[in-house]
């Protein structure tokens, strides 16, 4: 790991951009949302905000691509589709996003897709200075600050400059042509100190440590899921925008409507869909909706999964409380079970 | 374990009816394989155009690759199946799954097999596996009716070699009614004590049954297994439909001991 000075996010930038296709998170004209979108122009102007806002999306798409082609058949021969990745760098990742691209990059770790995209893809990331909204990134070990090893470089603001730090070969490599400064020794140690002060600043998390303790303990009632279940629309808002779900599906399609030929693609899944388990026979193991609510949560929070990721499956963006329309996002959800009895 | 979400090409050689619904089908792999199967793993068929799903093996592949499956109609893939001429050239993948029949752990007991319908076949490889080993065995294999049973010229091969109990849901009056452990005296007697060790497949809630039946009576929890059937789209614990519990079943199962069966029913 080392350390720089940088005086400008522009300088970085510029550099990265020589190599690499540049995204970032981005207004749209006519919407407050961030979006992930190209940029070669960048850095947006956004980085040096007291308030960082999350992007509507997390950047998982990048990697495990919402829909894409695995395979196609000529008619005789079954032949693997390797996905065509030019080097990009996601510039301007949260804490909470880069531990959920951590997360798939264990769960994903023999899937020659994902592994392609991965590989070609430099993460950067900033730390957060000020809990976001719906946030609970400090409740689940995956921010406010980036975690080491989780971006190949990490940017800390300091008034009008930037630590810069480097925990990749990939990023000593590419910054090297900076000629950058090494960082004073104590902004490392106020970063180091800076966290707790952030970490304070985020409102009571209660609701979700008992809850999570209710989860493993397995107090809460298949008729407290059920009833819960009922909010639930199946629209899979929550499954979309997590950045740590994994779900696919596969389907056939046909290539030129007339020979056996096709292409077998995967695209994003839900397991809060009544289908998702449904066998062809009718038998449905999870056909109840508090039964699909409580097979979500458990993957969010079970201390099995821990034990098998290092870490929850929840890396507490908040955008499934957002998004939700059935009320039964996080905090909704972890407040209602805090209340069960 | 094969991670390749790519299958190889496999022939459709031989097929013919087997039951209501049912078909028994040989295939043949394009290439050789020397890849061991073990009792309770499972491979996935491609019919293009129409996806892939997930069958267990009657028999593994031979000195020849032809390896057999037993087919149920039930969906849109197995219909294609069923209209597929011999010959057809399919996808293949596998074999999948690490949770096996506990073959060496039952060898020297008494091992009663309980079958559902279509539970059968997947008990076909842990049966001729024991057979072969001259192990104490017999089963009892439970139908809706006559017309539904499976495995014809095997379960007459093993009528020869081992105990056999029949019973159906409706059956007419020379033929035995009830569920399979309605039974178990008989088959008891035939093997010469209670079963030591009891493997099951079938309907879910058969299994349960027959599962709880044998923990009450004080069989120890990893002296009964049972393979689980769900719907799977990778086979390599990626796409996540074959959760049960914390477990999935194309990689942890599809057999399980009753213990963890319980233990991972509980965590749903």
């Amino acid at each position: 790991m080392k350390s720089y000075q940088l005086s400008s996010l522009d300088t970085l930038f510029k550099q990265l951009a020589t190599q690499h296709e540049m995204f970032e998170p981005q207004q749209l004209p006519g919407s407050s949302d961030l979006h992930w979108l190209p940029s070669q122009e960048g850095p947006a102007d956004q980085y040096s905000s007291a308030k960082k806002r999350l992007p509507l999306a997390p950047a998982k798409g990048f990697l495990f691509a919402e829909r894409e082609v695995l395979f196609h058949f000529d008619g005789k021969t079954f032949i693997k589709t390797v996905p065509k990745v030019k080097p990009q760098v996601l510039f301007g990742l949260q804490s909470c996003d880069l531990c959920a691209i951590a997360y798939q990059d264990q769960f994903f770790k023999g899937d020659s897709h994902y592994q392609t995209r991965r590989q070609a893809t430099l993460l950067v990331g900033f730390d957060c200075l000020t809990p976001c909204d719906g946030g609970c990134c400090s409740t689940v070990d995956a921010g406010p600050f980036v975690r080491n090893g989780s971006a190949d470089l990490i940017l800390h603001p300091k008034g009008d400059e930037w630590l810069l730090i480097s925990t990749s070969e990939q990023g000593d490599r590419l910054i090297q042509p900076l000629n950058l400064s090494s960082a004073p020794s104590h902004w490392l140690e106020q970063r180091h100190k800076g966290e707790a002060e952030v970490v304070k600043r985020f409102p009571s998390d209660q609701h979700i440590k008992s809850s999570i303790k209710k989860i493993n303990q397995a107090t809460i009632t298949a008729e407290q899921w059920q009833q819960l279940g009922l909010q639930c629309l199946t629209c899979s808002g929550c499954t979309n925008l997590c950045p740590t779900c994994s779900c696919f599906t596969t389907f056939d399609q046909n290539i030129d409507g007339e020979s056996a030929a096709f292409k077998r693609e995967r695209c994003w899944d839900s397991c809060l869909y009544e289908a998702f388990q449904r066998e062809s026979s009718g038998h449905n193991p999870s056909k109840e909706a508090g039964e699909r609510l409580q097979r979500y949560w458990f993957h969010k929070f079970s201390d099995h999964y821990a034990d098998e990721f290092n870490r929850y499956g929840c890396v507490g963006c908040g955008r499934c409380e957002q998004t939700c329309p059935g009320g039964i996002g996080i905090h909704s959800i972890m407040r209602r079970l805090e209340n069960a009895s | 374990m094969k991670l390749s979400m790519t299958p190889q090409t496999v022939h459709l050689i031989d097929q013919y009816d087997d039951g209501e619904n049912s078909r028994h089908y040989t295939f043949q792999l394009a290439q050789p394989t020397d890849e061991i199967i073990q009792p309770g793993q499972f491979f996935t068929l491609t019919l293009p155009n129409f996806g892939e799903a997930a069958f267990t093996y009657l028999t593994p592949p031979n000195n020849q690759d032809q390896f057999q499956a037993l087919i149920r109609r039930a969906g849109s893939l197995t219909s294609e199946l069923f209209n597929t001429q011999t010959g057809t050239l399919l996808g293949y993948r596998g074999p999948f799954g690490s949770g096996l029949w506990p073959i060496e752990m039952i060898k020297d007991k008494r091992v009663l097999f309980i079958a559902g319908g279509i539970g059968l076949p997947p008990l076909a490889t842990a049966i001729a596996t024991l057979l072969e080993q001259d192990s104490n065995i017999g089963l009892i294999y439970g139908s809706r009716n006559p017309a539904g049973q499976v495995l014809k010229l095997e379960r007459e091969e093993w009528h020869k070699q081992m105990p056999i109990i029949e019973t159906f849901d409706h059956a007419s009056s020379s033929q035995l009614t009830g569920t399979p452990l309605d039974h178990l005296d008989t088959i008891s007697q035939k093997l010469g004590g209670e079963p030591e060790a009891v493997l099951t497949c079938g309907p879910e809630v058969m299994m349960s049954a027959v599962g709880g039946y044998f923990a009450g009576k004080k069989l120890a929890e990893e002296s009964i297994w049972l393979a689980l059937e769900r719907r799977m789209h990778c086979g390599i614990g990626l796409c996540g439909h074959c959760y049960f519990g914390s477990s999935y079943v194309c990689t942890d199962g599809p057999v399980y001991s009753w213990a963890e069966f319980i233990k991972q029913q509980n965590r749903c």
